[in-house]
């Protein structure tokens, strides 16, 4: 086991908590999808970010964190999870709508960690990942026919929530200190632009529109690190609670 | 659109009918296939367009005034 560079280990944590809460959100909404394949691809991607939240929190637990906090046992100001999966309200289309930013940004965040003892876990999660990310992409072509409106005012508000998780574009090669120390091999600008590119391409020619997005979020200065966002927002205590397991402990994590 | 899905468990196993999905977009039909048949580790896993399916028989019988000799 290596010791990573101490940025690397709140790095790996807002990884670790956005897939998290995204287990948690996909489990919530995996009876409400418009069909049954919907409904199992929603409890099977619960399954699969579960699974990769419980190999990534041995290896935090690794670095020095505590069990108990890593599986839920702390505020809900705490977790560092991507903005957009905070509350999600509203149809379907604006839940997948904020999945799907989450999900990508999380998946490119882990795959440009440089680190031998965990590159067979990396390709293993990304192996699940293509699945989940050709899924969103998929659903979002259809609705972005069935109900381009809807899908066009969440993006505005869950694109620069992912960028956030992402990191500021000021973070370049010269900047980004994960970069600097080796544990990731592209900077944070960089993945920014893979993300904004991915999107703007997938809803090119739909009448989706992507120009009124801010790109640029998230400001160096308003940048929180640690949880890599903006503000001071956070999940809900219900969805802690849930979380933590503590009205049925036979299912909780530990 | 209906689409039919096909799927083998080894190479060189036959490729058989396991069910169908019925999905707005070739690329929603491969993810919803890939999710509701996802009981075995499939070496090969398609689908086809009902569309794109030829039929052989065409639900016709032959008929008893075709000639041998024709």
């Amino acid at each position: 086991m290596s010791e990573w560079p101490d940025p690397a280990i709140d790095y790996v944590q807002a990884i670790t908590d956005t897939k998290l809460i995204l287990g948690h959100r996909y489990a919530q909404w995996s009876l409400s999808g418009p069909t049954l394949e919907d409904d199992i691809g929603g409890a099977s991607a619960a399954q699969e970010e579960i699974g990769h939240v419980r190999q990534l929190m041995r290896e935090l637990e690794a670095q020095g964190r505590d069990v108990d906090w890593l599986s839920g046992s702390r505020e809900p100001k705490e977790f560092a999870n991507a903005a957009c999966l905070d509350q999600i309200d509203g149809t379907w289309s604006s839940y997948m709508a904020s999945i799907a930013p989450a999900d990508r940004a999380a998946w490119y965040l882990l795959d440009a960690i440089d680190q031998d003892d965990l590159e067979g876990l990396i390709t293993k999660m990304g192996e699940d990942e293509y699945f989940h990310l050709e899924y969103h992409d998929a659903r979002l072509e259809t609705l972005a026919d069935d109900d381009p409106e809807t899908v066009q005012r969440t993006l505005e508000e869950t694109l620069p929530q992912a960028l956030a998780l992402i990191g500021p574009a000021a973070y370049d090669e010269d900047e980004d200190p994960l970069y600097d120390a080796g544990f990731t091999d592209r900077p944070i600008a960089e993945i920014r632009e893979s993300f904004a590119d991915h999107y703007r391409d997938l809803f090119a020619d739909t009448d989706v529109s992507l120009t009124d997005v801010d790109w640029e979020a998230p400001a160096l200065d308003d940048w929180d690190e640690t949880r890599r966002r903006i503000g001071t927002g956070a999940v809900a205590e219900t969805d802690v609670k849930q979380i933590r397991g503590e009205e049925n402990q036979l299912f909780a994590m530990n | 659109m209906k689409y039919e899905v096909f799927a083998r468990i080894n190479q060189g196993d036959d490729t058989i009918h396991i069910g169908n999905v019925t999905a707005k977009s070739d690329r929603l039909a491969k993810m919803y296939a890939h999710n509701t048949f996802d009981e075995e580790d499939w070496d090969r896993l398609v689908v086809v367009r009902e569309d794109d399916v030829l039929e052989v028989t065409d639900g016709s019988k032959p008929e008893l005034e075709v000639a041998t000799n024709e």
